[in-house]
């Protein structure tokens, strides 16, 4: 059989022309199974590594999943807000441990900013319960004096090359991605200063630019409606002098003092009267996102799957379209002994090696694109896409195109094993 | 040696076209001119003497040994062991070199690459039967479709030769030549059958040669003989 192998390689080089296709097209669906599957499966851990330790998400009632995905995500948008009043009620809830208010809205150089109070380093989680860590710096003070102080996550510093002490200003909404814009800020009258950067978490923390929600009073006093005045603005030192409380938020995270009160909470939130509110379980939040996705990702799942279907088929068609011309190559092997499984094997090999060699070249192409899109996907998406080992499933699509091309090469191979029977020692040519 | 025993053979079950032969009987080392018009079966009767087709009634023995009593692997072995093919054209793989493809029975037959060790292993034989078939030997490394039809049928002629075995087929091996290439091949493959000792059954239509060879057989005569009761 080895000599068989000499002769199916030689056999195959010469038809190079013709297979590099074959091989291109295996490569390219697989990449795409390849690729999806890693993207799918970092897009979940990304999402359910980022919120932990918080029981419940308090907002204006809306859908639970936008809610979700916009106060701890940063992604899309949430027209309502809740009043501060409201959120003093939940805190005051007797199973309810804390209450973290959040404000979003504006923004710099494309990363969110996020109007919180001090509290919330000490409170919010990600991963297993992993609290955020400072790598420099301190937390803002939330006092006046320290108004205008921001806490950058460890991309935002990275990626602008923040340190300590980096005087920043902030745009009105959220300007998608123009992380070298030089338009000139529409808050830059109030700049802040950089206090603290956070260590890296791998979730949308290190995007976002954290002040206190004073703050961003501050910079909105002379705004209406989202628009400026026209008297003219007051000057950062003169905010001081104004009562900086919020009376609005876009969301609030509770912590309870037992997990098991979470149903009475949210009961007590979404019955609440001052307001019309929601209490959102992240858990049952995620599950309902990965529902919507699920829909999108069989969707894509099942076009690559076609995709590969198709190349498998292509792959079936070379050779059965070389069969013919290959007819002559398979009687001269009948004329000097080969048996019909010699023809038989051979044909079966060089499927092997056409798809093997695709779905490895696939393989690389998508572990190098993913490293060189990864940063992309990260800035576009907030997807972090994982430089690790490649996933079970990854394999399993893997050996899945390699199992149909082996199938759809033994076709042609039966084929070929019929006509050299048929043949005898001349074939019809 | 080659022992036919009256038989017929149909080429689809039902039908009334058929070969049929008497007795016939070839010697070891005998050379065979088998002739006849298009059509006639001669072919098919290749196919017979080579074990790829069995017929219905009768019987063909190799070296004593009826073809239709084997397996299909079996015949194959049998096949690749005791027999060599020389088609009309197109007789080489065209990837390989002319070495790579004279040496390649001796990738499927262990027998035949022992008995070319005895002359000094398969390159060295190869590179004896090209030499024999008159083939310079600057063209033993080329790629095969680099060469001459006239040079590739050569080729084939060694490649068949190779391991020596008992039976050499060969099916109008000089139909794609030209006249003047007709006689000097024919004289080098009868010669050096003779000196592999091999049996040489040749179809060809050039009657010219029929007296270099031992027997000559006009299949249209052998099948009148063959179809009376």
């Amino acid at each position: 059989m080895n000599s068989l192998w000499g002769i199916a390689r030689q056999s195959a080089w010469n038809r190079r022309s013709t297979l590099v296709w074959v091989v291109v097209s295996l490569a390219l669906a697989t990449a795409l199974l390849w690729t999806l599957e890693r993207l799918r499966h970092d897009i979940r851990s990304s999402f359910a590594q980022s919120v932990s330790g918080v029981d419940l998400i308090v907002g204006a009632r809306n859908s639970p999943v936008q809610l979700m995905l916009f106060s701890v995500f940063h992604i899309g948008s949430n027209a309502q807000s809740l009043s501060m009043d409201s959120v003093r009620a939940v805190a005051q809830h007797r199973s309810v441990s804390w209450v973290v208010p959040l404000s979003l809205g504006d923004s710099h150089r494309g990363y969110p900013v996020l109007g919180t109070t001090p509290e919330y380093f000490k409170h919010f989680a990600y991963g297993d319960k992993q609290p955020l860590v400072l790598a420099q710096g301190a937390v803002f003070a939330g006092t006046l004096d320290g108004l205008y102080e921001a806490v950058i996550g460890a991309e935002v510093a990275r990626n602008m090359g923040y340190g300590l002490g980096q005087g920043i200003t902030l745009g009105h909404g959220l300007h998608e991605h123009d992380h070298e814009s030089k338009e000139p800020d529409e808050h830059a009258d109030k700049p802040f200063k950089v206090v603290g950067i956070l260590a890296p978490t791998g979730t949308p923390v290190d995007r976002t630019v954290h002040v206190s929600l004073q703050a961003l009073q501050a910079v909105h006093l002379g705004w209406v409606a989202g628009a400026p005045m026209p008297v003219g603005q007051i000057p950062a030192d003169q905010a001081r002098k104004f009562d900086l409380e919020p009376q609005q938020v876009t969301a609030a995270l509770v912590g309870l003092k037992t997990r098991a009160a979470v149903f009475n909470v949210q009961r007590y939130v979404n019955q609440y009267e001052g307001e019309a509110l929601m209490g959102v379980m992240p858990g049952v939040a995620l599950g309902e996102l990965w529902t919507v996705l699920g829909l999108g990702e069989n969707a894509l799942l099942a076009v690559s799957a076609l995709v590969a279907l198709v190349s498998v088929l292509s792959l079936m068609a070379v050779v059965l379209a070389g069969l013919n011309e290959r007819r002559r190559e398979l009687a001269v092997l009948r004329a000097v002994g080969a048996g019909p499984r010699h023809v038989l094997g051979l044909l079966a090999w060089e499927g092997l090696w056409v798809t093997g060699v695709g779905v490895l070249l696939g393989g690389l192409l998508a572990q190098v694109g993913m490293a060189l899109l990864a940063p992309w996907v990260q800035n576009v998406l907030g997807i972090r896409l994982q430089m690790a080992a490649p996933l079970l499933t990854q394999w399993a699509l893997a050996a899945a195109v390699l199992l149909a091309g082996l199938l759809a090469s033994l076709g042609p191979a039966w084929r070929a094993y019929r006509m050299s029977l048929a043949d005898g020692l001349s074939p019809r040519v | 040696m080659i022992d036919i025993e009256p038989l017929r053979y149909a080429w689809t079950p039902d039908s009334k076209d058929t070969l049929a032969l008497g007795h016939l009987h070839v010697d070891a080392g005998q050379t065979v001119f088998l002739h006849g018009p298009s059509g006639c079966g001669k072919s098919t009767l290749l196919g017979l003497l080579a074990g790829v087709l069995t017929p219905q009634q009768g019987r063909v023995s190799l070296l004593g040994q009826d073809w239709a009593a084997l397996r299909p692997g079996q015949r194959d072995a049998l096949r690749a062991n005791h027999v060599g093919v020389v088609f009309q054209q197109f007789n080489l793989l065209p990837y390989l070199s002319v070495l790579d493809n004279v040496t390649l029975p001796c990738r499927f037959s262990a027998l035949r690459r022992e008995r070319c060790m005895i002359s000094g292993g398969p390159e060295i034989s190869a590179q004896r039967w090209l030499q024999r078939m008159a083939l310079p030997a600057e063209l033993w490394t080329r790629r095969a479709d680099a060469l001459s039809v006239g040079q590739q049928q050569r080729v084939a002629a060694a490649r068949a030769l190779m391991g020596q075995p008992e039976l050499i087929l060969a099916d109008e091996p000089t139909s794609a030549l030209d006249a003047a290439l007709r006689q000097d091949f024919m004289q080098l493959l009868l010669q050096a059958a003779r000196d592999a000792r091999s049996t040489l059954v040749c179809v060809s239509h050039d009657e010219q040669q029929a007296a270099r060879f031992d027997l000559q057989w006009s299949l249209p005569e052998l099948l009148k003989a063959g179809g009376k009761p």
